[in-house]
Order: structure tokens, then sequence, then C-alpha cells
């Protein structure tokens, strides 16, 4: 029935211009058969353009993509067949049920009737709207339609799950529930996942690899212990500290457990070895130079630390500055 | 087959969903019947005159008589007797009547005498309709006024003309009816079909059924069958409903229900068709509505359906040959009025065929299966 692939997909130099800007800049990896594996980064990044290259759904200015074992610009019909995409806008028809939804998308795929009708009761089940199958999809919440749509998209059994910001939009529990679910849909049919995100806790718990994606480009690639490990140092220091000079950073930066040093305004993010323990030497010594620390907090590393090193810029900054529309591609639909 | 059918099962699952737009398709057509049927008339009624007389002889009672037949018969004008004359005009200046006719205390003698008799019409020329439809009616009292003493021998030199009605009659009101027809087949065209496509891309909903192994052709022609359907039972609705509103006697032979279904299936998917290839790659609702407004004007007037087409100038001459609105209204008349067979209306059929093909090749073909 399926012809696995070692390599579920092969991405080489895929290139995409949108207007005037390079969205996607010859970015080039592999995702290996079975592994759940994360893009992350921030809004505009690239992430949902790189996603329709990969789906049939846009074409690659250069480069290409070889998914599920087929060119995406050569078959793209049989590679149809084989994903499964859950696009970041909500797609559901609001004014069919939940069971008609799914009925209908099995139909495109062209499943047998009795196989699609037992299919979609076990999806139904496994996502927990068996009960509310025959609602209108209107009545749904956000979080149930998600759940709604990745039931939908694997009624046809894909090899590979592609999801597009998935818990984008949803309170913590839904999002904690979707996880559980595509947790539960991979262990069961041993899919490939790749999912784009800019929840860092998401990709850190749920991906086995991740490329971290900024401008187009990939700019790191590999699991995230092996991403933390790579930054230097093992805990973050924050210090805030008023009218700081170049003469008190400076200080930091000569303590032989210091590895670097990121300051923007009054806030202070330090790269050091063994940080609680470290942390009153650091007081001291800003207070030596005629600074003084306002408040100081310790954090292990995570992605985003990863993110910042990397680009030397926060996700979450990025995110405040753009409205949840900005996603999901909305605005360059309007000069499609 | 079951991809296109399943496009057209949500089509018609979704369309079945909201009953506001099934109601508003079919009362939208029968209310602009009746609203032009009896607002925009081909002859005017009751338009209010009033008439002083101030002669007393025969010839004025002549008229008279006249005057009051025309208001009993064809009701162009409703009469107002006045005894003063100034009261009249008065009347006319302030809107309260069309006209003033005043018979002046020497127009019997006058006619008699043969030194040129004369009757004074106020008109209200601001109102170019009215004082033109009453000019004609009241003209017509005056004919002949001083001629009833000819002989019986005279009359045989004068040139008779009889006029012979081809088909039964039709008012202006049944006139409206292949009009209404192609306006509810015009208004479902826009509304289903290509527009699901435009409100998807709104919403964002296309990028799921893009994903999907549907081809090209699932998707254009499942949406243009499941408009076709749609569009067809409200037309034969609205045909049948303004039929009976009207007056129009239903046939008794199965080739003018035959000739009626193919003229009304064959506009339906030659407009859909086209609403297709206009509409493929527009993304917002408020396009479609612009253009509904705009394509409504350039198809439905110079079809035929209210003015008849040899009075255009060349040019509109020209867009109506081109214009499938005209043939379908050309041909609903024909099965209408003049119970013509499916051989009569041959040509209407060619051509919406030919339309029909045209389009939806041209839309398949152009339709964009990306985002």
């Amino acid at each position: 029935m399926k012809n696995r692939h070692d390599k579920a997909i092969e991405v080489l130099e895929i290139t995409k211009k949108l207007g005037r800007t390079i969205a996607v800049d010859a970015v080039s990896f592999d995702v290996i058969d079975g592994e759940f594996f994360g893009f992350l980064g921030p809004n505009g990044a690239g992430k949902t353009t790189l996603i329709r290259m990969l789906t049939t759904l846009l074409k690659p200015d250069s480069g290409g993509a070889i998914v599920a074992g087929c060119n995406v610009a050569k078959e793209p019909d049989t590679v149809r067949h084989r994903i499964g995409v859950v696009p970041q806008a909500m797609t559901s028809d609001l004014d069919l049920t939940g069971y008609e939804n799914m009925n209908i998308y099995g139909k495109f795929y062209g499943i047998p009737r009795k196989e699609r009708q037992e299919r979609i009761k076990q999806l139904l089940d496994t996502v927990g709207l068996a009960a509310r199958a025959d609602e209108l999809v209107a009545a749904y919440s956000g979080g149930m339609r998600r759940r709604l749509e990745i039931a939908r998209v694997l009624v046809h059994r894909p090899e590979i799950l592609f999801l597009d910001e998935p818990t984008i939009g949803l309170d913590p529990q839904s999002r904690h529930l979707i996880w559980e679910i595509i947790g539960k849909f991979r262990k069961r049919d041993s899919m490939t996942v790749f999912l784009t995100t800019h929840y860092m806790e998401e990709a850190d718990l749920l991906c086995d690899r991740v490329a971290i994606i900024d401008s187009g480009k990939v700019i790191a690639l590999g699991s995230p212990e092996d991403l933390k490990a790579r930054i230097p140092g093992n805990d973050i220091v924050s210090l805030t500290i008023p009218d700081i000079s170049s003469g008190i950073a400076g200080k930091i930066e000569d303590l032989p457990f210091v590895h670097k040093l990121d300051v923007q305004d009054n806030a202070v993010r330090v790269y050091v070895d063994s940080g609680a323990q470290n942390l009153p030497v650091l007081i001291e010594k800003v207070g030596e130079a005629g600074g003084k620390v306002m408040s100081a907090t310790i954090q292990e590393q995570s992605l985003e630390d990863v993110f910042i090193h990397y680009t030397g810029k926060s996700i979450r900054e990025e995110v405040k500055k753009v409205s949840f529309l900005v996603g999901a591609g909305v605005p360059q639909k309007w000069g499609r | 087959m079951t991809k296109l059918l399943a496009v057209i099962e949500r089509d018609l699952k979704k369309f079945r969903r909201n009953p506001l737009v099934i109601a508003m398709s079919v009362l939208m057509p029968i209310v602009y019947l009746v609203i032009i049927g009896n607002s925009f008339q081909g002859k005017l009624k009751a338009l209010p005159m009033a008439v002083v007389n101030l002669d007393s002889g025969p010839y004025a009672k002549r008229v008279i008589e006249n005057l009051r037949a025309i208001e009993a018969g064809p009701d162009t004008f409703t009469i107002f007797n006045i005894n003063d004359r100034k009261v009249a005009v008065e009347g006319v200046k302030n809107g309260k009547y069309k006209a003033a006719l005043i018979i002046p205390p020497d127009f019997s003698k006058r006619v008699v005498l043969k030194s040129g008799p004369e009757a004074g019409l106020f008109l209200d020329n601001t109102d170019g309709i009215s004082s033109g439809a009453i000019r004609n009616s009241v003209g017509s009292a005056f004919r002949f006024l001083g001629t009833d003493y000819v002989s019986v021998r005279e009359r045989y030199d004068r040139v008779h003309m009889r006029e012979i009605n081809l088909y039964s009659k039709v008012d202006y009101y049944q006139s409206l009816v292949p009009g209404v027809v192609i306006m509810a087949i015009f208004l479902g065209t826009l509304t289903t079909g290509a527009f699901n496509l435009v409100m998807d891309r709104f919403l964002g909903i296309d990028e799921s059924y893009l994903l999907t192994p549907l081809s090209k052709s699932d998707i254009v022609s499942g949406l243009i069958i499941s408009g076709l359907l749609i569009t067809t039972v409200i037309a034969v609705l609205i045909l049948v409903l303004s039929m009976l509103i009207t007056g129009i006697p239903f046939s008794r032979g199965i080739e003018q229900y035959i000739s009626v279904l193919i003229v009304i299936n064959l506009t339906t998917l030659g407009l859909l068709s086209m609403m297709f290839l206009i509409m493929g790659r527009i993304n917002h609702p408020r396009i479609v509505g612009i253009l509904s407004g705009f394509l409504n004007v350039i198809l439905f007037f110079p079809s035929g359906a209210v003015y008849p087409v040899a009075s255009f100038p060349g040019w509109l001459k020209a867009f109506a040959k081109i214009n499938p609105e005209a043939y379908a209204v050309n041909a609903l008349k024909a099965v209408l009025f003049k119970r013509a067979g499916l051989a009569d209306i041959s040509g209407d059929i060619g051509f919406l065929l030919v339309f029909t093909l045209i389009m939806l090749t041209s839309s398949i073909v152009t339709f964009k299966r990306t985002l």
C-alpha cells in the first residue's frame, strides 16, 4: 500500500519571491521518515510560504523538493494523495456538520463508502468530537474546529502530516489537547510530521529536530538539545540596570564565567556558567563600576535563547508587532 | 466521478443550509415583475384631465361623448368637469391635473360654418410622457367631427387598413415574463457557481480543497453543475409563477415544455461559464457586487426584454448580436407567445450552445489551481 522512503522530505535550494521580498531564500534540508520535524521562526519568516511550496500550493521560483518520494512540481497529484495538510487558517465549512465536512473530504480522495465511514468514526473518536459530529461547525469553538481539521486531513491515511501553526490563537488548554492528539496519531499511524510554529515550547516539547528560520533563511538545524548546547553558557542571567554605560558592560564581559552579553536598553542578558553561584559576583561588579542592579532573574536556556543567539532578536517581540492576520499569508492574498 | 459528485454535494448542501438565499432568489424576480409591470407600463392610465365645456351645441356634446368613451375604454385619462377655465388652468399649473381642455362657446357654430373651429388643450409639458399620451387621445376625440354627413358611396374611396393579429393577444404585463425569467437566471448564475469560489477564497477555505487531488475540471464543472441545478429549479419556478400571475395560458404540447427547458438550461450553463471566466480570480465579494450591477445593465437592457432590439442604434444592435440574453429572450418569447417549436428556435439554441462551449472551455483552461 505505502512505499516508504528513507527521506520523507528532501528540500534543495528552494526559493520563492513574493512581490519584492524573498520569502524563502535557497533553503535546503531533509526530513527523515517517521520524524517529527519542526520549523521555528517568527511571523513573516517564510514558514507558510515554504509549507505551501512543499504541499503543491505554490510553485517554487527555483530549487525544488521531493515529498513522499515525488517531485512536488512534476507530480503534484501523487503528492496530494500522500500528504495531509492543516493550513494555518481554519478551513472547515461552517454550514456543514463535522461529519459532513469529513465525509466530503473523504470523497475528494475517492475513498470507498464503507472504509470512509469507519475511518471517519474512528478519527472523530480520537479527536473527541464523536458526540458533536452532527452539529454544524459554526457551533464549534476554535479548538474544536482545529481538532476537526486535523482529523479531516487524516481521512486518507497520509504518510506525512503538515501542520502550519496548528495552535495559533488557541487557549493553553486547547493547545495541550492538540499536542496530545498529534502525538497519538503519530504513534498509531507512524507518520512523519512537519510542523511550523513560533511557539518555542511547542517545538521544544514535540519535535525530534528543529530548523530555525529567519527572513527566509535556515539559520540553525538540529535536535532541541543540540541547538541549546550550541549556545555558550548553560544559564542566562537577565539583569535590569538603569543608565548602563559601556564601562559597566565591559566589566561584566571581562568576568571569566561570562560567555556572552546582550544589551537592549536597560535589559542585559548575560550567558554564564552556574548562574545561581555567580549572580552575587555579577551584582558586585556592576556596583564597583558605578551601576545598580534593579532586578535579576536566572533561567535555563530554551529555544528562545537559541533564536536570540542566532538572530540577535527575540521571537516574541516580532510577534507583538504584527497582527494575527499577518500569519497564514493573509496579506499576500490581496495582491494575488 | 466520485470527486465531481462530492464537489456538487458540498455546494448543494451549503445552499440548502441558507434558506434566506433561496427565498430571495425566488422572490426578487417576482417582485421585479410586479413592480415593473405596474409602474412602468406600456400604456398610461387614469391621467387627471380638467374639461371646461363653454359650448352647449351638438358638436361639443359629441366631443364630450368621445372623451367619455376613451375614459371608459383605454382609460388614458380621468375627466374632471370644471366650469371656470381659470380654475382649470390653475389646476394644471399646481399639478392637480395633467391637462385642461377648454371648449369655447362658439365651437359647434364654427364646426357647422367650417370657419376654423378651435379648442384649447393646456398641457403640463414638463411631463412629456403624460402630455404626449393625452395629446394623442384627445386628438382622436376630435377626428371626423365634421365628416359624419359624407355619403356611403364616398366611403369606398377611403383606404382601409385591416389589422390582423398573428398570435393571441399579449399584454404588456405578459410581455415582461421572458425578461423576468432571464433576470432570475442571471441572478442565479451570479450567486451560485463561481461566486462560491469567490467566497471560499475570501474566507480562505479554498486552500484546503486545493490541497486535495481534485482536478481543475472537477472544481469548475462541479460548481457549474450545482449552479445549473439550483438556477434551473429557480428559473422554472419563476416562469410558472409569473405565467400564473400575468395569465399566460399553459401549452398543451410537450414540445413547448421541452423547448423552454432547453433554453433555460443552456442560458444558465452559458452564463455560469461566463461568470467563471470573469470571476475565476476574484477574491472579494464586493467586486462581485459591483460586477452584478454592471453585467445586469449591459446584458439585460440590450436583450430585447423590455424594448425591441430592432429599435436600437447600430452599435447596440451589434452588441445584441453577441448577447446571450438576447437570444434567450427571443427564444422564450417565441415559445411562450407564438407556440414556436424546437425547429423555430434552433437558431437561438445554436448560438447559446456555441456561446456555452466557448465560455466553458475557456473558464476551465484559464482557471488556476494554485493559491
